[in-house]
């Protein structure tokens, strides 16, 4: 079955198909009911570069969030 | 705040032979979830320290969650006698992995890498199917999200190769 490369950048090998099979796990399989699907194809639209460049912007969001609440004065 | 980015290129631009594991390599293949530390697998011959100690030598390495002032410095000697190290940097937070549960050393785990261009760079980056398969094998239960999310990703594509 011909697959689709879906992220940006040269890959080569070492990597094999074989390396893909996985046993499902019937506690992840729970667990995937609960995730974002739409999420997931919003980020497999993007770019590595963009991908980490949006975990970065999260990840300083996050950070000033927790300046922010250092900052509030205690009541 | 971690600089992802200009970690990879420092232990890049010394030659350092490493492979990216951990949450920085699940947002390589699209995962939202933020992480806080660059995660590494790094060759355990001579040379290889050498590059990694003069590599992070600038950064001043230093073990993360330990008192300050204790007697520390990440030479070769230390590489060789230790094996996992977490540490802070002046990059932010490094952790080095001589061996990772469920994947080995850098030897073994180099095949089940992919070479992706990432920050600028050509680095190994563990497998997609790997990476799941080294969350699986860690246990820790906080990793159940990340790995039901790292799945649906492979399903849906991301890092496999045509």
């Amino acid at each position: 079955m011909k697959r689709t490369v879906l992220f940006s950048g040269d890959m080569s090998a070492p990597g094999s198909i074989a390396d893909d099979r996985l046993e499902p796990d019937p506690v992840i399989e729970t667990y995937k009911i609960h995730v974002d699907r739409s999420l997931i194809r919003e980020q497999l639209a993007r770019s590595i570069d963009e991908r980490i460049h949006n975990m970065i912007a999260a990840l300083r969001f996050a950070e000033r969030l927790r300046e922010a609440g250092e900052r509030r004065p205690s009541s | 705040m971690t600089d992802f980015e200009g970690l990879i290129r420092s232990l890049h631009g010394a030659g350092v032979r490493f492979i990216l594991v951990g949450g920085f390599a699940g947002t390589v293949y699209g995962s939202s979830r933020v992480t806080l530390d660059l995660d590494v697998v790094y060759a355990r011959d001579g040379d290889n320290l050498a590059r990694l100690s003069q590599a992070l030598a600038p950064l001043a390495p230093y073990l993360r969650g330990a008192p300050r002032g204790l007697p520390f410095e990440l030479d070769v000697h230390t590489l060789a006698r230790g094996l996992n190290f977490t540490l802070t940097t002046s990059m932010g937070d490094l952790d080095l992995l001589g061996e990772v549960t469920g994947g080995g050393r850098f030897e073994q785990l180099l095949a089940h890498t992919h070479r992706l261009h990432v920050a600028g760079t050509d680095i190994d980056v563990v497998t997609l199917p790997q990476l799941i398969r080294l969350k699986r094998a860690a246990g820790r239960p906080r990793d159940l999200e990340a790995i039901a999310e790292l799945e649906l990703l492979l399903e849906a594509g991301s890092g496999t190769a045509s």
